[in-house]
């Protein structure tokens, strides 16, 4: 890879970084990390003013998040196809569990305003595994542009 | 990213209309994007101020958290998507190699310091909101600087 190109993808490394501590930050502040937080955001609390969302409120919260999460994944992803993980078992099963994972924490809030509270803990670990399988890929994507 | 593997692009009649189209649209997000900032946060350090902390005096509110949040969180994607994008079309078009480094660094860089010290301003320090406002300013200028030199080259340079 040419150098220029190195940089611009070393700094698109730090945005994510950045994007994905803003995401913890924004997960904390208006649900909370924990089953019960999630439990009360989706459900609603009238103790403390929470009202129950919708389909159509969930739908406006995730409708931005279903092209940036396709596109970010996707260029995040795509990145290892020029180092030497292109042609590895990892980079396909890499590539599934995030698609798979963002699927799961965009809808996994429907089945909790069905009623299945069990959802709420896949809301949450999925959250978390989004976030610990894209540092990984980052991570992946340093350690290669480092070692050139 | 095919634009990056062909070999001339002055002669490669499908690609040269497509990224003429991208840059143009980018010079229009970046002048579009100085409005939009004005209106909502501002683009001086006294409106940014009053926006993020609220004017008693005035009856202004301050900013909420999660409000702040979700602005930061949607500049971070979409400053890093359109400057990653023209880093490379530049990278491509920009014949002296060591000059593109050294602009894809400033451009970088200032971009960074533009969300990390409206993050910090926020939540920490408010007296670095100055260099939120320099930072802001020299990656817009510079991001416009470097559509119109690909733009430029893209068209009028003798070879690319």
């Amino acid at each position: 890879m040419q150098q220029a190109y190195r940089y611009a993808v070393l700094y698109f490394l730090l945005f994510s970084l950045l994007l994905l501590g803003s995401s913890l930050l924004l997960f904390e502040d208006k649900i909370g990390l924990s089953v019960s937080g999630v439990l009360e955001y989706y459900l609603g609390n009238e103790d403390k003013f929470l009202v129950e969302k919708s389909w159509l409120t969930i739908v406006k919260i995730i409708l931005p998040h279903i092209f940036a999460f396709g596109l970010f994944f996707m260029v995040v992803l795509h990145f290892l196809l020029f180092t030497k993980h292109r042609t590895s078992k990892q980079f396909i099963k890499l590539s599934y569990a995030i698609f798979f994972v963002g699927f799961l924490e965009l809808f996994s809030p429907y089945f909790i305003i069905m009623g299945l509270d069990f959802f709420a803990y896949l809301k949450l670990i999925s959250f978390i595994l989004l976030e610990l399988l894209v540092l990984y890929t980052l991570w992946l994507l340093l350690a290669s542009i480092y070692k050139h | 990213m095919r634009f990056t593997l062909i070999k001339d692009l002055k002669e490669d009649m499908a690609m040269k209309p497509l990224l003429n189209g991208l840059l143009v649209f980018m010079v229009l997000y970046f002048i579009a994007d100085f409005f939009v900032v004005n209106a909502t946060l501002g683009l001086l350090g006294e409106d940014i101020k009053m926006t993020l902390f609220g004017n008693i005096d005035e009856f202004i509110d301050p900013m909420d958290k999660s409000v702040f949040l979700e602005y930061l969180h949607g500049q971070i994607f979409f400053i890093m998507m359109i400057l990653l994008t023209l880093s490379t079309v530049y990278a491509r078009l920009c014949s002296i190699k060591r000059y593109s480094i050294i602009v894809i660094n400033i451009l970088m860089i200032s971009a960074l310091l533009s969300l990390v010290t409206l993050f910090v301003s926020y939540f920490y320090i408010p007296n670095i909101l100055g260099i939120y406002v320099i930072s802001f300013f020299i990656w817009h200028i510079m991001a416009f600087i470097m559509a119109l030199h690909s733009l430029w080259n893209l068209n009028f340079a003798t070879s690319i």
